[in-house]
Order: structure tokens, then sequence, then C-alpha cells
């Protein structure tokens, strides 16, 4: 199994972006972002009736002056952001060596942006095990072994948090619904951003002659004549799965991407800032 | 197109298996993938099993179509040539020594059969074959079958007939057979059919290529030695084969030296001339000065070595013991010795161990082991006689008397002659005891009237001979080619045996009688045991019959039937075809294994 190597001169060149926030706030420790509850910021988020024990500095005394009620001042929390992204490190991102660099710069550009977020950041590959904390970019490096049988999004069950931002890069070339694996990805989370990495020969193959096929996952192997007829119906179904990511994740609220393995990675950036998975730092 | 082999379409039968190896088990390069069942066609895999694609025509199976249809074609011997039909024709060459009688221009029988039998495979064509089969007693193929015919120019060329004469009808049945239907038959000889007593050949041209010629040779040869009189002596019989006298010099020459030459006039007809030797001389030649067969013109004699059979008569005194001298005395090739091949004892004394290469003959009562209960008594005949015995050849026991026969145990001896029941004249079987055998003469000599029956003599004479059978060897010391030659060894031989005479050698199986047949052309023939030379004896032609050479003649007796011919058979260079099959087929194989080589792109 090849293992990867990251360019990261080219990656951190590519890195002038950070993960797009949503509107909506999000959940988190205290930090520089605005979070879904009241706090100490300075931004007024609303009046309550004052109750004892609350801070006589934030009653507003002008208020009380014109309507004799006391009335203390409310402000918008500010939270650091939870992002979790999620890796599949299963063998099908290794299937070429081209695939398994490109996903290894698609994962430390997320990366980048990650840290450049400000935010409390895991990747998480499987449920088996703890999410790993995301200190810096270079963190996300050892766990791009790809050699596990299953991809994480083919488990029930995953260590997201609540209200973090959700980031998930696969292929998704496995058998699944599309709707029930994006609900499920999204399900208590303040965004989820899907970015669909294929090689070139996966998205639009091109016509050989016979091929033993061997699934790397280990799902079967298939004597197939890669004629005309079978590029058409390839095509149909592959067009029919990303199409389904793309469906779900419109009806969840997620962004969603699909970059192939060849595009340099200064595109890439450029294709998922297009997309709204990242944006301008 | 043509096939020379048929059968060889039956590779045919690949191309249907490669389809099935297509259809059912296609082997086709290996590729990673991810996301198989987005290649997956839910309708390949029913559950109630696979079934039967359609056969995709990929280059894979186009090749290996090709290849396995190039090499089937190969093998089915595929030609493009119509014209592959070649003349065959077979010749049975007369191996006799006559065909190598030259005229006053040196030509000879042989000559004309070799020029005649090219000149008709060229006749048939540039590419017709000819087989060359040599009579004989054991005839052989001299080219071919089917040869060229530059192979059997060559092969002519180094043709020399000196077999004697023989019958041509082993020959004519080889060639037939090697003609088969498809070659023509032709026979060359000196003499026609009529004269040489064979029948004519259905469908085959007798071609005769004889001429008549007066000849003179030595028809028979024979060397004596007289060992009392101190000489030995050659005589020759000659055969003039003219309508005159003819004069000729004799000349004997050994080791290199003439030792006797006589200036002859021979009469038509035989004559017989007989020229004394020195003795003690090795082998002798005895030459006639040349003429039309030079074959017959000289013999190689070796002197004889007669094997002296040494006698003991230890008989009592008597007239038993004087009738015995007697016809002793008649005999030549004895001499009287003691502990010689034959010894004449008392019967009683026959239990007694004898010394080594002693025959005991005795005679009398027989010893008590060999006897059993009973008198003796006399028997006047009928007698039953073993005749195949040598010891009883030209036996007749008419009129004879055979007085004091005792009886003897059952199985003790093998009897010769026999009264009823009781044996009178008997062997001693073999054992590990007794390695010389003991004959038993169950009579009172001095009483019987055998001694002075011609029965008497007859008997003494075989007993010497039996005992000179056996010893050891040769039977005789010249031979005639094609004779069956019998060497006794006497003994275990020591080393590997084998002959040698002229341009023949020939290893001989180990024992202790060794039988083979005198090699052609003959000459001295010298037994080796190892290297040491046993025996050294003469081979001669010696055939009348073929020193006679005014009945041969130039005639065409029969016709050839046409044939069909041989089919063009060449090698793989002689059609076009097969180089481009070849070609084809291994083009094939190596773009196929080139396709479905790991890590091709294309297949």
């Amino acid at each position: 199994m090849p293992t990867s190597s990251i360019d990261w001169r080219a990656v951190r060149a590519a890195a002038a972006f950070r993960l797009a926030l949503p509107r909506t706030p999000v959940g988190g420790r205290i930090g520089e972002r605005l979070g879904s509850g009241t706090g100490s910021s300075l931004e007024f988020q609303d009046y309550r009736s004052y109750a004892l024990g609350d801070d006589l500095r934030h009653v507003d005394w002008a208020a009380y002056a014109r309507s004799e009620l006391l009335a203390v001042r409310l402000y918008r929390e500010e939270v650091a952001p939870r992002i979790d992204l999620v890796l599949d490190v299963s063998r099908s991102m290794a299937v070429t060596e081209r695939k398994l660099r490109a996903f290894g710069e698609v994962a430390g550009l997320l990366a980048c942006a990650c840290a450049s977020t400000v935010a409390d950041s895991r990747v998480i590959t499987t449920s088996a095990a703890p999410p790993r904390r995301l200190h810096r970019p270079e963190d996300i490096e050892p766990v791009l072994d790809c050699a596990a049988s299953l991809s994480a999004f083919e488990e029930t069950h995953l260590p997201f948090r609540r209200r973090s931002l959700r980031v998930a890069i696969s292929d998704f070339l496995f058998p699944h619904d599309a709707d029930r694996l994006v609900s499920r990805l999204a399900r208590d989370g303040a965004s989820l951003s899907i970015v669909q990495l294929t090689l070139a020969d996966e998205a639009e193959p091109v016509v050989e002659a016979g091929r033993r096929l061997v699934d790397v996952e280990g799902r079967g192997e298939l004597d197939l004549v890669i004629d005309d007829a079978a590029i058409r119906d390839y095509r149909a179904r592959f067009n029919r799965l990303r199409h389904g990511l793309a469906n779900a994740a419109r009806r969840t609220g997620a962004r969603f991407a699909h970059v192939l393995a060849d595009t340099p990675i200064r595109d890439v950036a450029r294709q998922l800032a297009a997309a709204g998975v990242l944006e301008a730092a | 197109m043509t096939f020379a082999t048929p059968l060889g379409l039956l590779a045919l039968l690949a191309i249907p298996a490669i389809v099935a190896i297509h259809l059912f088990r296609r082997r086709f390069p290996v590729r990673p993938i991810a996301g198989l069942f987005l290649w997956q066609d839910p309708r390949q895999t029913p559950v109630e099993g696979r079934r039967v694609a359609r056969l995709p025509i990929t280059s894979s199976l186009i090749l290996e179509c090709l290849a396995a249809l190039a090499l089937a074609l190969i093998l089915a011997g595929a030609r493009v040539w119509t014209a592959g039909v070649n003349q065959h024709l077979v010749v049975l060459l007369d191996d006799s020594a006559s065909m190598s009688a030259a005229n006053a221009e040196g030509e000879s029988a042989r000559d004309r059969a070799a020029q005649r039998a090219l000149a008709e495979v060229e006749r048939l064509g540039a590419r017709a074959r000819i087989t060359l089969v040599l009579s004989g007693e054991r005839p052989a193929v001299l080219a071919g079958p089917a040869a060229f015919v530059v192979e059997a120019r060559s092969a002519l060329d180094g043709w020399t007939p000196a077999a004697a004469h023989h019958s041509l009808a082993l020959g004519i049945r080889l060639a037939r057979e090697l003609a088969g239907q498809q070659g023509k038959l032709m026979v060359m000889s000196d003499t026609t059919p009529a004269a040489r007593g064979e029948a004519e050949i259905a469908g085959a041209l007798w071609a005769s290529v004889g001429q008549p010629l007066p000849n003179v040779g030595i028809i028979a040869a024979e060397r004596t030695i007289s060992p009392d009189e101190g000489r030995g002596t050659v005589s020759l019989t000659l055969g003039n084969y003219s309508r005159s006298p003819v004069r000729r010099r004799v000349a004997v020459t050994a080791a290199g030296k003439e030792v006797l030459a006589r200036e002859i006039e021979l009469p038509p007809g035989t004559s017989s001339l007989t020229l004394p030797l020195p003795p003690g001389l090795p082998l002798i030649h005895v030459g006639l000065s040349d003429d039309a067969l030079a074959r017959d013109n000289s013999v190689v004699l070796a002197e004889p070595r007669p094997r002296i059979v040494g006698i003991e008569n230890r008989l009592q005194e008597g007239r038993g013991r004087e009738a015995l001298g007697r016809a002793i005395d008649a005999l030549s090739g004895v001499t009287r010795a003691e502990s010689g091949h034959l010894a004449f004892v008392e019967g009683r004394d026959l239990d007694r161990p004898s010394a080594p290469g002693v025959w005991p003959v005795g005679f009398g009562r027989a010893p008590e082991t060999w006897s059993a209960r009973g008198e003796s008594r006399n028997f006047a005949g009928p007698f039953l006689l073993e005749k195949r015995h040598p010891l009883l050849l030209g036996v007749t026991l008419g009129g004879v008397v055979w007085t004091g026969a005792v009886p003897l145990a059952a199985g003790a001896v093998h009897p010769l002659v026999s009264a009823g029941d009781q044996a009178l004249l008997a062997v001693s079987a073999l054992s590990p005891a007794r390695s010389e055998p003991a004959v038993l003469f169950n009579l009172d000599l001095d009483r019987t009237n055998l001694i002075r029956s011609p029965d008497w003599p007859i008997l003494v004479s075989n007993i010497v001979e039996m005992r000179r059978e056996s010893l050891p060897g040769p039977d005789r010391w010249n031979y005639r080619v094609g004779e069956w030659i019998r060497v006794r060894l006497g003994r275990d031989p020591k080393g590997p045996l084998r002959f040698r005479c002229g341009g023949v050698e020939r290893t001989l199986p180990a024992g202790r009688q060794l039988e083979f047949i005198a090699p052609s052309p003959g000459g001295p023939l010298q037994i080796l045991e190892g290297d040491e030379v046993l025996f050294e004896i003469g081979v001669n032609f010696l055939d009348e019959v073929e020193t006679d050479l005014r009945n041969l003649a130039t005639a065409d007796v029969g016709e050839q039937a046409d044939r069909a011919g041989l089919r063009a058979e060449g090698g793989p260079a002689s059609d076009p075809l097969f180089w481009f099959l070849l070609a084809i087929g291994v083009t094939a194989i190596v773009a196929n294994w080139w396709l479905l080589g790991p890590g091709r792109a294309h297949g």
C-alpha cells in the first residue's frame, strides 16, 4: 500500500482559505466566533428582566430610567468552532499512487483551512478509534495510511460532536443511500461539507479490452470487456451516485464538491471555495 | 489446397475450445479498482446462477483462433502446390556376381543397369523419386525409399555386385512392398526371367542388360594335408565356359610369395587340377589370370588341421580286444595314446573316475551301481535302435546275436539299443560327478558275433567320429560364401568373440560353439577372442552358376503398369504456404502474449 507524501509547500501556497462558517451560530468553547448562546461578547443580543445575581454591569440603566424596570442586556457568546474532519482512509483512496497523492493534498489543504479557522479540529477516520486532535496541519499526515478495508462513512456511528463543522472527504465509491448517508453525517452538526475525490478514470473511464476488475477493498472481482456499452453503463451509475450525493447535500443544506485527482491543488482550493466549502481567510 | 495429413485437421478443434475458454473463463489482465459495484450490472449475476454471456470479440480471441487455425493447417500438411505428385520408381538390382562381368571394352552389366535405372527415373520427370533394392538372400535397400536422383546416383557409384547365385523372389517381394500402389517396379538383371528360372512379374519391367561372355573360373577348391606323408595338395575344379580351349596361368602364393605357378590349357567344360604343396604353409591364395569375371579367379585356402583322436585300448586280451584293434587300425585320424580322447575299458570300470577329456567306452558287465538283479541273457533281435543318435548312424544289427546282457538299473543310463526292456547299448547321463559321457556295450564281447558283423567297424568309427566332433576347432577350414560356419571352442570364452573377414567385422555371441554364415565377399576369415586369433579359415566365392556367363542376355520383358505416383511430401521448405502459416501462427502467439502481458494497456 503506498503511503502519502504531501507536498506541504504546494499545499500551504494554496491554503489562503479557511473553512466557510455557516451563518447560523455554531457551538464551541469560548473563542473568537459568535456562539449560538449568550455570552460575553460585545455584540448585543437581547434584553431580559433582571434576576437576582445578575451582573449589575449589564443592567441597562437607561432603560430603567425610561421604564423603571430593571432589564439586563444580553450579549452574544463568542466560541471557538468545533471542526470534525472525517477522512475515508480505506484502500480505495490509494487505488493508485496518483489518487493517494491527491487525497493527501486535499486532506492537507483542508487541515490548513482548519488551522486558519482557529477551531477545535479533530480528525475522524473510524468509530473504533478516538478522534485525533489536529493541532497543526502536519498532524493529519500519520492517518493517511489508507489501509482500512472499510470506509468510515460505511460505519453506523461516527464520534461527531454536536454543533460541529463537519467536513467529509471520500470517493464515496461504495454502495450507499446518499440521503441516509448525508442525513447521518449532518445530524446535530452546524454544517457539513462533502468533498468527493475520484480519479479521472473513475469519473470518465475509457474503452479498453477485457479486464479482470478486482475491488481493492475485497468486494469481489469481475471479468469484463470494457467496451462502449460497459462505459456507458458505468458513467450512468457513477453520475447517479454523484448527483445523489449532491442532491442529498442540497436537501440537508450541506455543501458538495467533486474533485478530480490530477487537478492542481491551487485549482482544488478555488474549486472548494466556489462550492462554499472554503472561504478566503 | 491439399492436405498431406488430413488427420491434422482435428487440431481445428482447438478453435471451439478457445471460444469456450473465452466464453466461460476469460483470462483478462487484472486491474485493481475502487467501486466495483459501479461496473456490475445486477442482471449479470442472477440469483439462479451465472449465464453464458455474449462472446466478446476481443483481440486476444482473434489472435488465439488465428494461431490455432495456422497451426492446425500446418499439422494437416496444407499445400498450395497442386502438382504435388512425384513418380516413384523402385528398381530391384540383381546383386549377383555375374553383373560385374566386363566385356572387352570394360563395360559390365552393372554399368548398364546403373545407366538404365538413372535414365528411367529421369524420364519420369525432374521430381521423380527412386528406390534401389539389392537382391540377395537378404535383400537390402541401397538407396531410398523414394530417394532423390542425386542420392541414387551416389549409391550406384558404390554398388559392386558380388553375391553368389540366388533367387530374386525375396528381392521382388521387398521391392513390391516399397513400390506399393504408387510406385513403378523395374528389375535390372543380366538374364531373362526364363533363363533365371523366375516367373515374369505382372506390372513390372524386367530389363536384362547382360551380354554373353566367355569365362573361366574356379568353381570348387579343396586343400588337404597328409601328415603321414608330409605333404599337402590343392585340388581345383576349373570351369571353362567358352567354346574353345583356353590357356591360363595358375599361381599359388603364400604370405605374399609365389609358391607355385603353372600354365595350363583348359578344354571347354570343367577340368580338375591338383597341385602339390609343402605342408605347414599358412593361408594360400590361388589365382587365375584375368578374364571377364574377376570374382571367380581367385580363392583363399586355409591349411586344414585334422583333429586327431587319441585312443587307448584297455580291454583284456581276447577276441574282443583283437577285433577292436583291427577296427581302430582301419580308421584315419586316430592315434594310440594313453589318456587320449577315447578309452575302451572293461564295463565294470566305467564308474571309476576317468582323466579329464577322456570318454570311456565299456564292454561287458556294467558296474554294480548301474546293474540290477538278474541273470545275463542273450538276444537275437529284434533290436530297438535310436537311429537319430550319431553313434548308430548306418547301424542295423541285422543277424547279430547280442550275448551276455545283464539287467541294468532303471534311470542309470540312457539306452540307445534295447531288446524288450533290456538296454544293450547305452550312454551314461551327465552329472556333476561326471563331465564326460560314458558308453556301455552291455555284452560279452568274446561270445557275440557283433565283432564279425558289418556293424562293428561302423560302430567303432561312429564312436571315434562322435569324439572327434566334440574336439575344439572348426568343422572345416574352407567354406563357400553363405555357408554356415560351425566352430567348437570346447571351453568358455575368455573374452569377447568376433570374426573379421575382409571389410566385415562382427561380434559373436559368447558360447562354447560358434555358428555364423560365411560373409560375402569372402577371403581370409579370422575368429578372434579378444585380440587373439583363435582360428583362421578361408571363405571363397565358388559359384558355378555365376561363373557361367554364356546365358546372359539383353532384353526387356514385361511392361510397367501406370501408377499414381507419390504425393509430393517434401520438407517444410517445399511449400511456401507452410512458411506463411508458420509466420501467421508465431506472430499471433507473440502478439497475444504481448497484449495479455501484465501492465499492457491494450489486450
